[in-house]
């Protein structure tokens, strides 16, 4: 059984009454996450991506359908806190996840609620802080960081609950172009160094073309899945569906338009200048 | 503008009021501000402040940041030693329509003046050397008899501590809001202290509703790192009572018997 097994979930915020249309925010939504897959779901606003990444650790349960964490079923009750020491979940304001007024007592939070001992949390700490190299900035306070830096802390934060997976709502959405190389190259380095299973929710479509798996959402439901390869070089697919595609599979989309012979959509810029090369001989 | 306020702020040190337990400088805190109002003669009143500057020194932290700290507080000083000066008891020394200032009135503002300073500096040299989860820590372990009796210790010492986390992040958000309506056209400076007030609201209400929200958010973020109140609940900074702990509060103790001395024994009092 895959890590994360996802089977045919449903879910609304409205309250359900007779005679009234229930507006599903997910819609009949089946996924399985492996251990160790960098998976990254993408998607316009509302289209359900959120509340899908709030399912992962329990924070809602489905209103029919289920999520299995790891064997676990996520509506137990009993396994709530199992299920979220397994799975973390990052948010999208770096400003408000950080709770304590020093950085490292920020990180200590997570596994002070699990009641582990204070040697041992020291030691999780220094080794969640090393990790998204925030070490030096152990003893600063919050507020003075960096987008990017609060955004690492978040993630150390979680880092030192120890969980087989973490999942991320966009969390690059409130940081700028430089703090979003700092968080996503943090996200690599931790997926293949230490195997960390990772879900990265994002509208960036740059983002998405660096994972395993792009699993592409709209209105609730999956539309498409598959290697970055795979899903964006549906270009009609997504364009219909308003959402981009990288700027280099647009271009070779466009080209291919005109008439020019393409076999392979390019996902990044080296790739894109090889394609190129390739066409003008 | 508002972030200009140093009161409440922790700066991160090494030195050895910052490596004081939490617990004694709460408690000495509490002392302090008992004996500071028990000063009735210039000698007592020259231990205690001899006492803060030491304090201030060993926090070492720039005189800047104190400075800043007072600077909020100096219309309460000057009204409230003005208030004194007049209403002395005694001989007039100098009179004028209902206003008299006389040698008892002079004593007394100059009392009120050094109180009221040396109250504000303990408190700016508590909060710079203590962090807030070190503060709130202390207060949990100093307040857990009353658990006892039914008092949510840990919730309140929870909520103290995300109030002081959350002081820099709103003030930040206050200036921004106050930008943003100035930029629409809002007038905050200008008019008599009722129109400035009410110039107040557009800020007010804007950051009312995105504290709320921001509430929301903390509380979910807090529920993903697995809160579930304090049962079960450890902490990564052990406080130890240690040999500093004890003779600060010697040093303390000197000042407290020193005061009481001077009180017993120097003929003058206000």
């Amino acid at each position: 059984m895959s890590f994360i097994s996802i089977r045919n979930v449903f879910f609304s915020y409205d309250e359900v009454e007779e005679g009234k249309v229930v507006q599903n925010a997910v819609d009949g939504v089946s996924l399985d996450i492996e251990s160790g897959e960098f998976v990254a779901v993408i998607g316009h606003n509302g289209c359900g991506k959120s509340t899908l990444a709030k399912h992962l650790n329990a924070m809602l349960l489905p209103d029919s359908g289920s999520v299995m964490i790891d064997g676990d079923d996520t509506s137990v009750e009993e396994k709530t806190f199992d299920i979220r020491e397994k799975v973390g979940l990052v948010l999208q304001n770096p400003d408000n996840q950080l709770v304590a007024g020093i950085v490292e007592e920020d990180v200590a939070f997570g596994p002070e609620n699990l009641g582990v001992e204070p040697a041992e949390i020291r030691r999780r700490v220094d080794k969640a802080l090393k990790a998204v190299d925030m070490y030096e900035y152990r003893g600063h306070a919050p507020h003075k960081l960096s987008g990017g830096q609060k955004q690492r802390v978040a993630i150390a934060g979680i880092l030192a609950i120890q969980p087989q997976c973490i999942v991320l709502d966009e969390p690059t959405a409130m940081l700028d172009p430089s703090g979003r190389e700092e968080v996503i190259s943090t996200l690599l380095k931790l997926n293949r160094e230490r195997k960390l299973t990772v879900v990265l929710i994002t509208h960036f479509m740059d983002e998405a073309v660096l994972a395993d798996r792009v699993v592409v959402m709209d209105g609730g439901k999956i539309l498409t899945q598959g290697t970055p390869q795979e899903v964006f070089s549906q270009v009609e697919l997504l364009k219909a569906h308003r959402l981009d595609v990288p700027q280099s599979a647009d271009l070779a989309y466009r080209l291919r338009g005109c008439g020019l012979k393409i076999d392979k959509i390019p996902l990044t810029q080296e790739e894109c200048v090889a394609m190129l090369e390739e066409a003008m001989r | 503008m508002v972030r200009d306020v140093a009161f409440g702020q922790y700066f991160p040190g090494k030195s050895l009021v910052h490596r004081l337990d939490p617990r004694a400088k709460i408690l000495m805190f509490i002392a302090y501000i008992v004996i500071i109002f028990c000063t009735f003669n210039y000698a007592a009143l020259a231990i205690t402040s001899a006492f803060t500057a030491l304090f201030l020194i060993l926090s070492e932290i720039s005189p800047k940041f104190y400075f800043k700290s007072l600077k909020v507080i100096i219309f309460i000083v000057l009204f409230t030693s003005l208030l004194n000066l007049f209403y002395g008891s005694g001989d007039p020394i100098w009179q004028w329509w209902v206003f008299k200032i006389t040698y008892n009135g002079i004593h007394r503002a100059v009392f009120v003046t050094v109180r009221i300073i040396s109250l504000i500096l303990a408190s700016s040299c508590l909060t710079f050397t203590t962090s807030p989860t070190e503060l709130t820590d202390a207060i949990e372990r100093l307040m857990r008899p009353l658990k006892l009796i039914r008092f949510p210790v840990h919730e309140v010492a929870m909520m103290m501590s995300l109030a002081l986390r959350f002081v820099p992040t709103l003030l930040e958000e206050t200036d921004k809001i106050m930008q943003a309506q100035k930029a629409r056209g809002a007038d905050m400076e200008s008019g008599n202290l009722f129109k400035r007030v009410k110039a107040l609201i557009p800020v007010l209400i804007p950051l009312f509703v995105s504290a709320f929200r921001r509430a929301y958010d903390v509380a979910t973020a807090m529920e993903c790192r697995c809160y579930r109140g304090g049962a079960g609940r450890t902490r990564m900074k052990q406080i130890h009572m240690t040999r500093r702990d004890v003779i600060s509060f010697i040093v303390l103790a000197l000042v407290i018997g020193g005061v009481i001395l001077c009180n017993i024994f120097v003929n003058w009092s206000i």
